[in-house]
């Protein structure tokens, strides 16, 4: 069932447009996240939602009710931000209990809901502390208590995990995950780090220059870039240029090697110039033996990441990377060798102009 | 720090101590001169024993008293709305923070006279233009007080989660932002306070009873009694801001992120 609801959304700064025809709906306790590049608007549409900014036109409804035009404090919507923003006059225990105080609720309620924040965010035994005296994960945690005390219709997300040092994030982000399932809540997650979208959220808004690129899972998403850009933001992926040499067989020519695609190619001619992308992992090594797209190469570099060893090879005059999983057996290639890499007719992707 | 760096920063400090309390000590020996060849507290009996002292010194608590409140009301409104709504005025708002140390207070206070002597605005005599004239003497130091404490936090962030939480503006103010620059707001108060405790011009013209022409008086009609008056209102004053700090300070939050 549709829960948020955002219709030809779009916002203009100073005739500068910043967010342009944005439509989403979002079903009741879907988690969303927005991820694109600095400045390509999924704060703004993020800050719209939470009243903030007021469209320059277009429509937003939570449960069906226009909140468009409605005031911050009129939404019900929780906001996490990224410098955690706890009031610092504040113990942990007032700071979750704000809200309620503002919706004058009784003392009794006030003190039930604050201990069941307390017990969901594990900080029991900080209730009488301040925020200074709080690490950075921590205090994040009360700010999501915080904004869960009051049930809020949506909870935004404003790269609450960005300050935090990267074991910290991702321990946060999965508690974060598994409180919002729990709940029940409806929550739009705002970051540029495409490992934490893919790794938190049902859908993802991939977004660019004020507007939507694409919108799908995570596993849509990253295997199926509908965009030249999707393929390039979310996860590390080859890119190359190449002629259709046979529309009807998905047969591609770059510089002279031949790349053969599961896609369908109809609509281009013999000839037409297209882009195409591989993901790194999606390469091996022919001994492991395909049918099709078996490709000459050097090994030009090689790069030990932990689990994955990367290696840079050169097919024709184009680099591609290629992942492989770690192995303290695996016995790796030099840099000059001669091989043979191959790749499945389905991981070769012709992008959309 | 080396040993030199550390007597330069001996000597600097002694100097500037001296400079601040021999002419204090020298005031202070020069008011139990009273009587010939022995040192008394006589002059300080005289001030004490004068009716006036007491009326023109409490007048000038109540007026600073009433100064700080309405600093308080004006400014810390005006700061928060030019940081969160238009940051672009800030330097046009400094500037005219700036006017009285630009304009001599004769100057300000003929212009006062002159404006809110006649209707419709015939207010001259009411207390309430010395205590905004006093406000508009005190701003530079009040308004950048409080504009340096919201410096300190991050007023924006706080003000949009207090709104996320149903927090109207007014519930913001005064639970969120004034608690968290109550020390910046205390140093203006002080400054405001020192400043209406030894004010001349504005009462003397405005002609209100106030401590500043009460010393004036004095200082035309005896000797000794001046030095004391002044050492006392020295000690009431800094008492004065002791018990406003007490009442005013409590726990302080602290600002500093996690670690």
């Amino acid at each position: 069932m549709t829960h948020l609801t955002l219709s030809n959304v779009s916002k203009e700064f100073s005739g500068t447009t910043v967010v342009q025809d944005f439509n989403l709906d979002v079903n009741k306790g879907e988690f969303v996240s927005f991820l694109g590049p600095s400045g390509c608007g999924k704060t703004t549409t993020l800050r719209m939602i939470a009243g903030f900014e007021i469209p320059t036109a277009g429509l937003i409804t939570i449960n069906g009710e226009d909140i468009t035009n409605n005031a911050p404090n009129q939404r019900n919507v929780g906001m996490i931000f990224q410098a955690y923003a706890l009031f610092p006059n504040m113990t942990v225990a007032q700071n979750i209990g704000f809200g309620l105080r503002i919706r004058k609720e009784s003392e009794s309620v006030i003190k039930d809901r604050v201990a069941e924040m307390l017990s969901l965010i594990h900080l029991e035994s900080k209730a009488g502390s301040y925020p200074y005296q709080l690490s950075g994960g921590q205090q994040q945690r009360v700010a999501l208590g915080r904004a869960l005390a009051n049930q809020p219709q949506v909870l935004l997300l404003d790269e609450p995990l960005s300050a935090l040092d990267a074991k910290i994030r991702v321990q946060l982000r999965s508690e974060i995950r598994a409180i919002q399932k729990k709940m029940g809540i409806t929550a739009i997650f705002v970051t540029h780090d495409q490992e934490e979208a893919l790794s938190i959220s049902d859908r993802i808004v991939v977004m660019y220059e004020g507007k939507i690129e694409q919108v799908g899972s995570p596993f849509e998403v990253y295997n199926f870039p509908k965009t030249a850009f999707v393929a390039n933001f979310v996860g590390t992926l080859n890119t190359a240029a190449a002629e259709v040499i046979d529309p009807l067989k998905g047969i591609l020519s770059m510089d002279g090697v031949q790349f053969v695609s599961a896609e369908n190619l109809q609509v281009k001619k013999k000839g037409d110039a297209v882009k195409f992308s591989i993901r790194p992992e999606r390469f091996s090594f022919a001994s492991e033996v395909k049918k099709e797209n078996v490709l000459d190469c050097t090994i030009e570099n090689i790069t030990f990441l932990g689990s994955v060893v990367r290696i840079r090879v050169k097919i024709g005059n184009t680099k591609f990377n290629m992942d492989t999983f770690n192995n303290p057996f695996l016995e790796l290639p030099k840099i000059g060798d001669k091989d043979q890499v191959t790749c499945s007719r389905e991981a070769v992707l012709v992008l959309d102009d | 720090m080396k040993r030199g760096g550390l007597l330069w920063s001996w000597l600097w400090m002694i100097l500037g101590i001296l400079y601040f309390f021999l002419p204090l000590l020298a005031t202070f020996m020069f008011s139990l001169k009273a009587l010939k060849g022995v040192y008394s507290f006589k002059a300080y009996q005289n001030v004490f024993a004068d009716p006036k002292f007491v009326t023109s010194f409490s007048s000038s608590v109540f007026w600073a008293i009433l100064t700080i409140i309405l600093g308080i009301i004006v400014f810390v409104p005006t700061a928060y709305w030019v940081r969160l709504k238009v940051p672009q005025l800030r330097s046009a708002v400094e500037l005219i923070t700036l006017i009285p140390f630009v304009v001599p207070a004769i100057v300000y206070v003929f212009g006062l006279v002159r404006t809110y002597s006649h209707p419709p605005l015939l207010i001259v005599n009411s207390p309430g233009l010395l205590v905004a004239g006093y406000t508009i003497l005190s701003m530079p130091y009040m308004y950048r007080a409080i504009d340096t404490g919201l410096r300190a936090i991050d007023v924006q962030t706080l003000t949009e989660a207090a709104q996320s939480l149903g927090a109207g503006w007014g519930t913001i103010l005064f639970r969120v932002i004034l608690p968290n620059i109550r020390v910046s707001i205390l140093s203006g108060a002080f400054l405001s306070f020192a400043i209406v405790l030894g004010e001349y011009t504005l009462a003397q013209y405005l002609a209100k009873p106030a401590f500043g022409p009460y010393i004036g008086l004095l200082i035309q009609n005896k000797a000794y009694e001046p030095a004391a008056a002044t050492i006392i209102s020295f000690a009431l004053t800094w008492a004065a801001m002791g018990i406003l700090d007490l009442i005013g300070r409590g726990r302080q939050p602290q600002l500093v992120g996690g670690h």
